[in-house]
């Protein structure tokens, strides 16, 4: 039940400036240059101070190159990026190649993985089959890796034929948009450890909705900068009508417990 | 009203669109207007090239929140003959107040004569007009026929969405006072906001949110969360857009 505007009317938007108002935790922010795009930033000092103009106090950071171009590199590029400590927590991206699953093998073996993410899918080249991701995708479900997936580069039927295959994969869907909205509820209702990332989500009033089918604990705040700005969907977030639990659990809490083994 | 401004969201669609669950539901609509401290939102139905059917169910939406809601007419030129009658009936008797265009819905770019009744109208009468832009119908059409109407006000949506074409926004605005952006879209670049304000200037640019394909709460985070001022964030919030309609 949505609840009446009356009792959500303190967090009506009443100012022209924003910031965080509970402790805010991006489960989605790209360190590095791409190859065809550079950064709005060089250094974590730049990035924190970004972070610090919207009230975002830390942040999931993988390496952009790891993304597009060659995980094994982006993730040895990422850890000269930035100490993992303070505000940032590192994710490595995850390809299904030899050298990348041993580079993962053993950072994994080390204790440094919370989670990974998969490099962008090529379906002209490789695409989102068993044959090519099965045995990476039946590790990272073993050890219950939590993984994240972008709707944005992962061709939708290949996604759902693979996740059916890996039913207790713990996923966190990045990047949807309102052309994936068909597919949403029915990814968060199939996949029973699953959670969606807000970076591009915005269709009117379906966050709500999909708040009310699957609870805020199934909802993660993340930019997905700097491929998009940081603040509108914090923005956003704070401006559904959650209640502070909720909205401290979206902003935060949520990918605590992703990354704290608890997804 | 946010800090005592009236806001004003400049691009709303009436019609459903369920492939992207997009539904045109009102209380839903003025609900999210306002949790997002928004007053007015101007809306439009693109789905009907007679102009007609779309504007009569504009209509009638508006009519459920006629303080909160206001009409743009729309008319298509795979209907020619019916544009300019079909423009007049919207401004005169459902009481219209700006125009919105769709090209990709045509087979024409926004600089082809076949659109020029429907600017020559806006320019004797001095009327805002609102046309879609993107990688699908580039700025550039739509800045090449900006300059032979200046009595008319010629809006890019989208602001382009993406590179080049934001830059191709830019461009006909510097070089037409009459064209002016609007910032909807999921292409939420960094910096974008901020590069529109200081390359066009505050005063020509408007917020939108393309509601309900997006919600008008993560666009209006767009410019309240930019790296610009607050004069700036409130023109475009809504002083703009009432010089605009004269509100």
């Amino acid at each position: 039940m949505i609840p009446p505007l009356e009792e959500v009317y303190s967090v009506v938007m009443a100012s022209l400036s924003f910031r965080a108002r509970v402790p805010t935790f991006d489960a989605n922010v790209g360190v590095g240059h791409l190859h065809d795009q550079p950064a709005p930033f060089e250094t974590p000092d730049q990035l924190l101070e970004e972070m610090q103009r919207h009230g975002v106090e830390r942040a999931l950071i993988y390496h952009r190159h790891g993304e597009s171009i060659s995980a094994f590199e982006g993730n040895r590029l990422l850890t000269r990026w930035a100490a993992e400590k303070g505000p940032f927590t590192y994710q490595w991206v995850a390809s299904p190649d030899r050298e990348s699953m041993k580079q993962l093998g053993e950072l994994h073996r080390d204790g440094r993985v919370s989670s990974v993410r998969l490099h962008n899918i090529q379906p002209n080249y490789a695409p989102f089959s068993d044959w090519i991701y099965g045995e990476l995708m039946e590790w990272l479900q073993a050890e219950r890796i939590p993984t994240w997936i972008s709707l944005a580069e992962t061709p939708a039927a290949e996604l759902i034929e693979m996740l059916r295959l890996f039913p207790d994969l713990v996923t966190v869907f990045v990047g949807a948009h309102y052309v994936h909205a068909m597919l949403v509820r029915p990814l968060l209702r199939n996949q029973r450890h699953s959670y969606l990332e807000l970076s591009r989500y915005e269709v009117l009033g379906e966050l709500e909705a999909l708040k009310e089918e699957f609870g805020a604990g199934r909802l993660i705040y993340g930019s997905y900068y700097p491929r998009f700005a940081m603040g509108p969907m914090l923005y956003y977030a704070h401006h559904m009508g959650l209640s502070q639990a909720e909205l401290a659990a979206v902003c935060c809490g949520n990918l605590e417990k992703v990354l704290g083994g608890e997804g | 009203m946010i800090d005592g401004n009236m806001v004003i969201d400049f691009h709303g669609h009436v019609g459903r669109f369920e492939i992207f669950l997009a539904f045109d539901d009102p209380d839903t609509m003025v609900r999210a207007m306002d949790l997002a401290g928004i007053d007015k939102s101007c809306l439009f139905n693109i789905f009907h090239p007679d102009g007609t059917l779309g504007n009569d169910l504009t209509a009638s939406f508006v009519a459920r929140h006629p303080d909160r809601l206001i009409g743009f007419a729309y008319v298509s030129p795979t209907m020619p003959g019916r544009m300019v009658p079909e423009l007049e009936r919207a401004f005169d008797e459902l009481g219209f107040a700006a125009i919105k265009l769709y090209p990709p819905y045509t087979p024409y770019n926004a600089d082809h004569p076949v659109w020029d009744p429907v600017y020559g109208f806006a320019d004797e009468r001095g009327l805002a007009i609102i046309v879609h832009t993107g990688a699908d119908e580039e700025p550039r059409f739509l800045g090449a026929a900006a300059p032979r109407f200046p009595g008319a006000v010629f809006i890019a949506a989208h602001a382009g969405n993406s590179e080049p074409y934001r830059t191709q926004c830019v461009e006909a605005a510097q070089r037409s006072p009459n064209f002016y952006v609007e910032t909807c879209s999921t292409w939420r670049t960094p910096g974008a906001i901020e590069g529109l304000v200081e390359k066009i200037g505050a005063d020509r640019v408007l917020y939108g949110s393309d509601t309900a394909l997006m919600d008008p709460r993560a666009q209006i985070g767009k410019i309240i969360t930019a790296d610009i001022g607050d004069e700036d964030k409130r023109l475009i919030l809504g002083a703009n857009a009432r010089r605009l309609l004269r509100l």
